[in-house]
C-alpha cells in the first residue's frame, strides 16, 4: 500500500520546485527542438549506465521522444528501447534479459510466476486505439461495438453489410471486400482490444482476449503496430487497429467509436483523457479504461505501462532506471500529446512516483 | 585414391625422438579438435533444442503435427497450417524455379562461348550473394504492392476455369501472400539450382555430345539425347537442395507471407510458414508456447535433413555409376 | 554379277533436308533458353537497381557514420552503429570459424581418411551446413544468451556455427584437388605429415581456401534471424562484443522494411545498399582471388 498522504506531503515541496522550474524554461528556454520544455530530475547527474528496454509498440513514440529528451539532460546515461510487442517485453524481462520493459497489458499470473525478480507497475501515458481503415470514398466511419466485433470475427466482409449501412445511414457503401489486419506478434494492443469487444460486445465477440488471439482465416497481419499501419495503408478496403499516434501521423483515417452512454465519438486525446479520468485505479497502479462510461470518453483507451524490477544490483544501472522513470512521470508527460499520447491525470502520476520509492538500488 | 601414410621412419641414432614427430602429433591434436568441434556443436543443437521442444511433444502429443488449431489463448499448438505454408511456397518455388534454372545452366553450357561464360557465371553468381533480407525488404516494398493488381487481373481471368481458377485466386487477395512468397523463393533458389545442374552438364563427355552430331542432331536433340540422360541424377540433386534450402528460408518469407495461418487451395490468400511463425513470435513465447515454437524448429531441421540425405543419396549412387561407366 | 545395289534414293546432307519441324523445335528450344537467362537477370537487375536508386538517396559518408534515430519515425540519421555492428559481429564469427574450420578440413582429409570417425563427422558436417539460421539463433538464445545475456558475442557465435561447417567442406574438397604427386615429392624429400600439410599442401590449396572462407563470410553477414534474438538494438556505436546490445545491417533493415514511415524506410533501402556493398566486395575479391591463383597454376 502507498502510503499517500506521507509521500505526497514528500514530494510537495520537490513537485513545487520542479513547477516552478518547468515554468521558468518554458517561457525563457528557446531550444531548437521546437520549445520542447524539460525539467531536471532533482539536479543529479547520474552515473554512467546503459539500460535496454524492450516491449510494447503501442508507446514507441512517446518512449522514444522521451529517452531522446532525457539523453540531453543525462548525457551519462543510454537508454534503447528495442519495441517487438508486450509479450517480448514481458518475456525479456522475466528472463532477465532487459532492465525494463513497456507492456500495455497486464502479465497473467502464470507468467508472473517466471519473473528473476518481482516487478512493479508504472503507468506512464493512455492512447485510443484507433479502428483505422483505407476505403476509397468514406470519410467520416462510424461503427458500433457489435459491428467491429463482426468485421474482426469474421462475420461481416463486405463494407456494404447491413450493419455497418445500420451505423452509418448517410454514408455511401461500397460492395469492397473487408481486408482485416490484425497483429502478427504478441501485442498489448490485440490484448486491450480484444479486452474492449469482450466488455462491450460480449454476444457479438467470441474469441476471448489476450496478446494473441486465434483469428479467423483470411485475414491478414503485422508485425508492430506500425507494420499494421502499412498495410491498411496499402491495401484498400482494409480495416487494422493502430495505436492513436502511429494512425495520426501516417496519414490514416479512422472509425468514430460508439461509446458506453450510445455517443459516437472520435479517437481523439480528449477523448483519451476523459476515458481515463473515469477509471478505478487499482492498487498495483493499473487500471482499466476501456469502454469507460461518459459522453466524451473515446470507448478503446488503452493504458500502458513500464514493467520495473523492485531491485536492481547494479547500482548505476538501478539509478538510471529510476532516473529515467522518473523523468517519464515528471518532465516526460509533456512530451505525451506532440506525439499522440494523453498524459496521465496528476493524481496518477504522483501515485506512480511514490511508487518508484519501492524499488531498491544496490 | 588412397590415402598418403606416413613414410616409416627410420629409427634415430642416437636414441633421441625427432621433434618433428611430436610437431607432428600435436598438429594432428589441432586438427581433430576442429572436426570434433563439428560433432559436438551438432549434438548440442540436437540435444537442447529437442529437449527444450519436448513440453510441447507430449503436452499436444501427435495432435503438433497433425491438428490446424493453433491458438495461443487456449494452450492448442497444431502445425500442420504452418507446415502447409512451407511445402507450399516451396513447391511454387520449384515448379517456378526448375524449369529457368535448366534453362540457364543449358545456356551458359551450350549457348555461351567460353570466353564469355566468366562473365554469365559471375551474374548469376551475383543473384546468390544478395542477401535474404535484402529479398524480403524488396520483396515487401516493391513486388508485394506491385503484384495485388496483377492477381487481380489475373484472377478475373481464370475465374471460370475449374482448378487453374481456385488456385489463382484469393479470399481476399493480397500482395503478401502464398504466390508472392513461391516467386521470391524461386528467385532466391534459382543460383544453387543453377550452379550444380551447370557442373552436372559440364561433366558429359565431349564424345557422346559429339557423337549426336555427327549423327546429324540438332542442338535439342544432341542436349535431349546426351545431356539429358547424362545428367538426371544431378538435375535431381540440385532440385532437391533448391528444395531444402526453400525449405529453410526464413526472413524473406516472413516479410511476404502475410503471417495468417490458414490451409487454402487459394494461392493469392495470405498465408504462415513454419520459419516464419518462429522468427514473428518466438520473442514473447513462454513454456509451452515457446517449446512449441522451437518443436517447429525441430521439425523444419528434420524436414531438411531428409531432403539433403536423399539428395545426398542420389548424387553418391550417380557418382559410383559415373565411375564404373567410365572405368 | 553386280556387287552393290545402288538404292533408289540417295540420302542427302544437306542441312536443309532435316526437316522443318526438328529444326523449329531445336530454335525454340534455345529462344527458351535465352529467355531463361533473360527471366534470372531481370530480377537481379530490378532488386540492384531498388537498392541503389533508394539507397543513394540516403548514402553518403555520414550516413555510414552517424547514430541511428531514437525515435524511429523520424527521418534522417544513419546507420553507423549498424555497420560497426555487422563488421565486428561477422568479424568475430569469422575468427572463430576460420582455424576451427581449416583445421577441421584438414582433420577430415589428411588425417582422417575413410575412418568411421571421419566419415561421421563429414556426414555430421554436411547435416550441419543445412541447419536453417533460425534454428542456430534459437539454439544459441536458449543455451547462451539465457545464461549471459544478449551480446554482440552471441550473434558472432551463431553467424559462427552456421560458417563452420562451410569452411570445413571447403577445406576438404580443396585439400583433395591438391595432386598427390605433389605431397608425394614432399614425403620422398623426408618431409613429415605436418610438415608437408603446412608448406605444401596448404598453399596449393590456399586461394580456393580463400575463396571459399570469403564466400562464407559474405553469407554471414547478410545473416539475419541468428541476431533476432541474440543482439537486442542500440542507437550508437557500441564496440564492445561481451558487453550490452548491438545491433547490424541486417536486423535493422528487417524491422525498418516493416515499418510506415518513410523515414525508416529510407534507412532500410541505404542499409541494404550498404550491406549488399559489403557482401558485393566480399564475392568479387574471392572470385577474383581463384581466378588469379587458377590462372597462375596453369600458367
Amino acid at each position: 500500500m502507498i502510503r499517500s498522504r506521507t509521500a505526497s506531503r514528500r514530494l510537495a515541496w520537490p513537485a513545487l520546485a520542479l513547477t516552478i522550474a518547468l515554468g521558468v524554461t518554458a517561457c525563457g528556454g528557446s531550444s531548437d527542438d521546437g520549445g520542447k520544455t524539460t525539467s531536471t530530475t532533482g539536479g543529479s547527474e547520474l552515473a554512467a549506465a546503459t539500460i535496454n528496454g524492450s516491449g510494447a509498440t503501442f508507446p514507441q513514440a512517446f518512449y522514444e521522444t522521451a529517452i531522446e529528451a532525457f539523453k540531453a539532460e543525462q548525457s551519462a546515461v543510454t537508454v534503447t528501447y528495442a519495441g517487438g510487442g508486450s509479450g517480448k517485453g514481458q518475456t525479456d524481462l522475466a528472463a532477465g534479459l532487459v532492465d525494463w520493459a513497456g507492456s500495455d497489458s497486464v502479465v497473467k499470473p502464470e507468467d508472473a510466476a517466471k519473473f528473476q525478480t518481482p516487478f512493479l507497475y508504472f503507468p506512464t501515458v493512455a492512447a485510443p486505439i484507433t479502428v483505422s481503415y483505407n476505403l476509397s470514398g468514406v470519410k467520416a466511419l462510424r461503427l458500433s461495438a457489435d459491428t467491429i466485433a463482426g468485421i474482426f470475427g469474421g462475420t461481416i466482409t463486405k463494407w456494404d453489410d447491413a450493419a455497418i449501412a445500420a451505423d452509418n445511414p448517410k454514408a455511401d457503401l461500397p460492395s469492397t471486400a473487408i481486408v482485416v489486419v490484425h497483429r502478427a506478434d504478441g501485442s498489448g494492443t490485440t490484448a486491450n482490444f480484444t479486452k474492449y469487444l469482450t466488455k462491450a460486445a460480449p454476444t457479438a465477440w467470441t474469441l476471448g482476449t489476450d496478446k494473441v488471439v486465434n483469428w479467423p482465416a483470411g485475414q491478414q497481419a503485422g508485425n508492430g503496430n506500425a507494420g499494421v499501419a502499412q498495410i491498411v495503408k496499402s491495401t484498400n478496403g482494409a480495416i487494422g487497429y493502430v495505436d492513436f499516434s502511429d494512425a495520426e501521423f501516417s496519414g490514416l483515417s479512422y472509425a468514430s467509436v460508439k461509446n458506453a452512454s450510445g455517443k459516437f465519438v472520435t479517437a481523439s486525446l480528449e477523448g483519451a483523457s476523459a476515458a481515463v479520468n473515469g477509471a478505478t485505479i487499482n492498487s498495483d497502479l493499473t487500471y482499466d479504461p476501456l469502454d469507460a462510461e461518459g459522453a466524451a470518453a473515446y470507448p478503446i483507451t488503452a493504458p500502458t505501462y513500464l514493467l520495473i524490477s523492485t531491485t536492481y544490483t547494479d547500482a548505476a544501472k538501478g539509478a538510471a532506471v529510476k532516473g529515467f522513470v522518473e523523468y517519464i512521470l515528471t518532465g516526460g508527460q509533456s512530451l505525451a500529446a506532440e506525439v499522440g499520447f494523453a498524459k496521465l491525470p496528476a493524481e496518477l502520476a504522483a501515485r506512480a512516483l511514490a511508487q518508484l520509492e519501492k524499488v531498491t538500488v544496490g | 585414391m588412397s590415402e598418403p601414410t606416413d613414410p616409416i621412419a627410420p629409427e634415430p641414432l642416437g636414441g633421441h625422438r625427432p621433434p618433428g614427430r611430436v610437431v607432428d602429433g600435436t598438429f594432428r591434436v589441432f586438427a581433430a579438435t576442429g572436426g570434433a568441434l563439428v560433432l559436438l556443436i551438432l549434438a548440442a543443437i540436437l540435444i537442447t533444442t529437442t529437449r527444450n521442444a519436448w513440453p510441447a511433444f507430449a503436452d499436444q502429443g501427435l495432435s503438433f503435427l497433425t491438428s490446424s488449431t493453433w491458438d495461443v489463448v487456449q494452450g492448442t499448438f497444431g502445425t500442420l497450417a504452418f507446415t502447409y505454408g512451407t511445402l507450399v511456397i516451396s513447391l511454387i518455388a520449384l515448379l517456378i524455379a526448375v524449369p529457368v534454372s535448366l534453362g540457364v545452366a543449358l545456356f551458359v553450357t551450350e549457348l555461351v562461348p567460353d570466353r564469355a561464360r566468366r562473365a554469365v557465371v559471375f551474374v548469376i553468381d551475383l543473384l546468390a550473394a544478395i542477401p535474404s533480407v535484402v529479398f524480403g525488404l524488396w520483396g515487401i516494398l516493391v513486388l508485394a504492392p506491385a503484384l495485388t493488381g496483377t492477381y487481380t487481373n489475373v484472377a478475373d481471368e481464370v475465374s471460370g476455369i475449374p482448378v487453374l481458377g481456385t488456385l489463382l485466386s484469393g479470399d481476399p487477395i493480397s500482395g503478401r501472400s502464398f504466390f508472392t512468397a513461391g516467386l521470391i523463393l524461386a528467385i532466391m533458389i534459382t543460383p544453387i539450382i543453377t550452379s550444380i545442374t551447370r557442373e552436372t552438364f559440364a561433366t558429359v563427355p565431349r564424345a557422346q555430345k559429339d557423337g549426336a552430331f555427327a549423327l546429324g542432331a540438332t542442338r535439342w536433340e544432341m542436349i535431349r539425347g546426351a545431356v539429358f540422360p547424362h545428367s538426371r541424377s544431378g538435375i535431381v540433386a540440385g532440385v532437391l537442395l533448391g528444395f531444402g534450402r526453400a525449405i529453410g528460408e526464413t526472413i524473406a518469407v516472413a516479410l511476404v507471407i502475410g503471417s495468417s495461418p490458414q490451409i487454402t487451395a487459394r494461392l493469392f490468400n495470405s498465408g504462415d510458414a513454419l520459419s516464419a511463425v518462429i522468427a514473428n513470435q518466438f520473442g514473447e513465447s513462454t513454456g509451452t508456447y515457446q517449446a512449441a515454437l522451437i518443436g517447429m524448429g525441430v521439425l523444419l531441421f528434420a524436414l531438411t535433413l531428409v531432403i539433403s540425405m536423399i539428395a545426398r543419396g542420389v548424387i553418391h549412387r550417380a557418382e559410383r555409376r559415373i565411375g564404373t561407366a567410365s572405368a | 554379277m553386280s556387287a552393290v545395289t545402288v538404292p533408289a534414293v540417295r540420302p542427302s546432307l544437306k542441312r536443309s533436308s532435316a526437316s522443318r519441324r526438328r529444326h523449329a523445335a531445336n530454335h525454340l528450344a534455345l529462344a527458351l533458353m535465352v529467355i531463361a537467362f533473360i527471366v534470372t537477370v531481370i530480377p537481379l537487375g530490378l532488386i540492384l537497381g531498388y537498392v541503389v536508386v533508394r539507397g543513394m538517396k540516403v548514402m553518403s559518408w555520414s550516413f555510414l557514420t552517424t547514430d541511428i534515430p531514437i525515435v524511429s519515425r523520424a527521418p534522417g540519421g544513419g546507420m553507423g552503429p549498424a555497420v560497426v555492428g555487422t563488421l565486428l559481429i561477422t568479424g568475430a564469427a569469422a575468427l572463430l570459424a576460420i582455424p576451427l574450420g581449416v583445421l577441421g578440413g584438414i582433420y577430415l582429409h589428411e588425417y582422417g581418411g575413410g575412418s568411421t570417425r571421419a566419415r561421421i563427422i563429414r556426414f555430421l558436417s554436411e547435416v550441419m551446413t543445412g541447419v536453417p539460421s533460425i534454428v542456430m539463433g534459437l539454439f544459441i538464445y536458449t543455451t547462451w544468451v539465457l545464461a549471459f545475456g544478449v551480446s554482440g558475442f552471441a550473434g558472432a557465435l551463431a553467424l559462427a556455427c552456421l560458417m563452420l561447417p562451410v569452411i570445413i567442406r571447403t577445406t576438404e574438397e580443396m585439400l583433395r584437388l591438391v595432386p598427390l604427386d605433389q605431397r608425394q615429392s614432399a614425403y620422398a624429400l623426408g618431409g613429415r605429415r605436418a610438415g608437408t600439410i603446412v608448406r605444401v599442401v596448404l598453399p596449393a590449396a590456399a586461394p580456393g581456401i580463400i575463396s571459399g572462407v570469403l564466400l562464407a563470410i559474405a553469407r554471414a553477414a547478410g545473416e539475419t534471424a541468428p541476431l533476432l534474438f541474440t543482439i537486442l538494438t542500440v542507437n550508437t556505436v557500441n564496440t564492445d562484443l561481451f558487453n550490452g546490445a548491438n545491433t547490424a545491417l541486417s536486423v535493422q533493415i528487417f524491422r525498418n522494411a516493416q515499418q510506415v514511415f518513410p523515414g525508416p524506410q529510407e534507412r532500410a533501402w541505404g542499409a541494404a545498399l550498404a550491406l549488399i556493398g559489403i557482401v558485393v566486395i566480399f564475392t568479387v575479391i574471392a572470385r577474383a582471388v581463384s581466378a588469379v591463383f587458377s590462372r597462375k597454376h596453369h600458367a
